[in-house]
């Protein structure tokens, strides 16, 4: 009973640490106006995947809340795995195609500029 | 050019909003690697578009708004890492899917207009314009790595076996790819160089003479100047006034000339009397002309904001062995989940992994049994209320969402009266400075 309770929780802490690290890193007011964080900057793109993972939409419009969706984005986030994504500004105007790898390496060294202060 | 090339596709040039007016091309370059052509515009942001029909594929924006309104994008170079995008004041490289690789702004960039690979193959660039510094970057490195005074302002660079630098007075300057120095100074134009390329031992220019002191007008001929030679050769006459030439990259000594009204000539500069002709059919101008890599695909813009391919419907491609495009996969459909409260949330699966995850935390000591902060009452005084919530200007003296110690403002107020402290607490507040700077490692 107690083993079954905990293999279906064991998974919630990493997915929470994980968000919480992406939580700390996106938009952070003292880094406005900074070039990393502006639309040229590597950081701006892990603005955009929180959009691609949280704030999916359907061809109307309206907001999709897909917990199924937005858990697979982090678990493959967090794995840093080949598999591209298409990542799209709000105004439809920048377009990257990047991998989990890369967004993975971004968040590192973006957290890590974090710790140690240096941004 | 074979007698089956035809306009293959014409597209509008994306404008910079949604509800934009379209503006025209700043500069356009095709990929020698993909089959993509990349193309900037007024604000600093570059495209690129793949294939005959010229689909969009990736875009972003290599220089922005902090260079003020005005940062064209003023040239792009490609090499097997990416795409090197050249702004009046700073110098941006990307992915050819779009994300960055490095980013410079530098002092001495002051109005770049042009840019060159040097001796070091594609690793390397020298950046010129109107200022009298030339700026050398290593391109793995992202760095400026010389500084390299000019008395001359360039305006367009070709590589060929040397640097071919364009002036603003219609001379060409030959510099040494490897220490920059002015070989050879070629007077091509009288009043200023239009269009510019050079390839192997020539050099083609189409440029403008000032009539009457008054109009400018382009010159009704190529400029020819060959480099084994070190001296012009014959002007090549094209009536219909040379707007745009290229070097035919397969042909080495043919060259492609075109007109503003978009009258297209082959040229064999060996050969000049025998020529092949096309029309490209434009309403009004034309203001940029480029050639594929393969030689089998041309691009033209025109003020009309509209990019015009053309090659030969069966065999167009812009390189020989086109690179693989990356595209994101459609994300594969997952079948429907009731996501109540009792689905826990391991029913993703993770994928295989064998490094750190990035939901690793550093161990970091945290303080997570302090007491809430309490508000002096003067502060609360100040603030408005309303049905749920007070609000006000903060002016508590601590800037937004700043730490606050309140363990040690509750010793403090309690002073006289010592509570017992269980043993962790004791040893917690012994090591508190240690918290407060604790500066552990991620991973």
């Amino acid at each position: 009973e107690l083993a079954s309770h905990l293999s279906r929780e064991v998974e919630n802490g990493r997915i929470a640490r994980l968000m919480m690290k992406l939580m700390a890193i996106n938009e952070r007011y003292e880094f406005n106006g900074e070039q990393a964080w502006s639309e040229n900057g590597d950081k701006y793109i892990l603005k955009l995947f929180r959009d691609y993972a949280f704030h999916q939409v359907d061809r109307d419009g309206n907001p999709v809340l897909d917990i199924g969706h937005m858990i697979r984005c982090l678990n493959k986030m967090d794995v840093g795995i080949e598999e591209k994504v298409n990542l799209t500004s709000r105004d439809g105007q920048t377009t990257f195609i990047i991998s989990y790898r890369e967004l993975k390496k971004m968040l590192i060294s973006a957290f890590g500029e974090l710790q140690t202060g240096k941004t | 050019m074979d007698g089956d090339w035809d306009e293959l596709a014409r597209i509008p040039f994306p404008p910079p909003g949604v509800h934009r007016l379209p503006t025209p091309v700043t500069t356009m370059t095709f990929d020698t690697a993909q089959e993509l052509l990349w193309a900037g515009n007024e604000y600093g942001r570059v495209t690129s578009f793949h294939g005959s029909k010229l689909q969009r594929y990736t875009s972003f924006k290599a220089h922005t708004a902090a260079d003020g309104p005005d940062a064209p994008v003023r040239q792009i170079l490609v090499n097997d890492k990416g795409v090197i995008v050249l702004g009046r004041k700073d110098l941006h490289m990307a992915l050819r899917r779009g994300p960055p690789i490095w980013h410079i702004r530098h002092g001495d960039m002051k109005d770049l207009q042009c840019m060159s690979f040097t001796s070091k193959g594609a690793a390397e660039i020298i950046a010129a314009g109107q200022q009298n510094t030339m700026l050398v970057v290593d391109l793995n490195k992202g760095e400026v790595v010389k500084q390299v005074p000019t008395e001359h302002h360039y305006s367009i660079m070709r590589r060929a076996r040397y640097i071919c630098a364009a002036t603003a007075t219609g001379t060409v300057n030959l510099l040494d790819p490897v220490t920059f120095a002015v070989v050879k100074t070629w007077n091509a134009h009288s009043a200023l160089i239009n269009n510019m390329d050079a390839q192997h031992d020539f050099i083609v220019t189409c440029g403008y003479s000032l009539r009457q002191g008054q109009a400018y007008v382009l010159d009704p001929f190529l400029n020819v100047f060959d480099i084994k030679k070190m001296s012009s050769m014959p002007p090549i006459p094209f009536p219909a006034g040379a707007a745009f030439v290229r070097m035919h990259p397969r042909m080495l000594t043919t060259s492609i000339v075109v007109s503003q009204s978009g009258q297209m000539h082959v040229v064999d500069l060996m050969n000049p009397n025998t020529s092949n002709v096309r029309q490209a059919n434009v309403m009004t101008y034309l203001n940029m002309f480029e050639i594929a890599p393969s030689g089998e695909a041309i691009a033209l813009t025109d003020p009309e904001c509209f990019i015009h391919l053309w090659g030969s419907q069966s065999k167009v491609h812009f390189v020989d062995l086109p690179g693989h495009i990356d595209v994101a996969p459609e994300e594969e459909p997952h079948p429907p989940m009731d996501w109540s409260l009792d689905t826990p949330l391991s029913s993703i699966g993770m994928p295989y992994y064998r490094e750190v995850l990035a939901s690793a935390w550093p161990e970091n000591v945290c303080d997570v049994g302090a007491p809430p902060v309490k508000f002096d009452p003067q502060f609360l005084a100040s603030l408005t209320p309303t049905d749920s919530y007070l609000y006000g200007r903060n002016s508590r003296g601590l800037r937004r969402n700043q730490v606050e110690y309140t363990r040690d403002l509750e010793k403090n107020a309690n002073a006289g009266l010592k509570a017992p402290k269980f043993l962790s607490e004791k040893a917690r507040e012994s090591s508190q400075s240690a918290t407060g700077t604790s500066d552990d490692k991620a991973d």
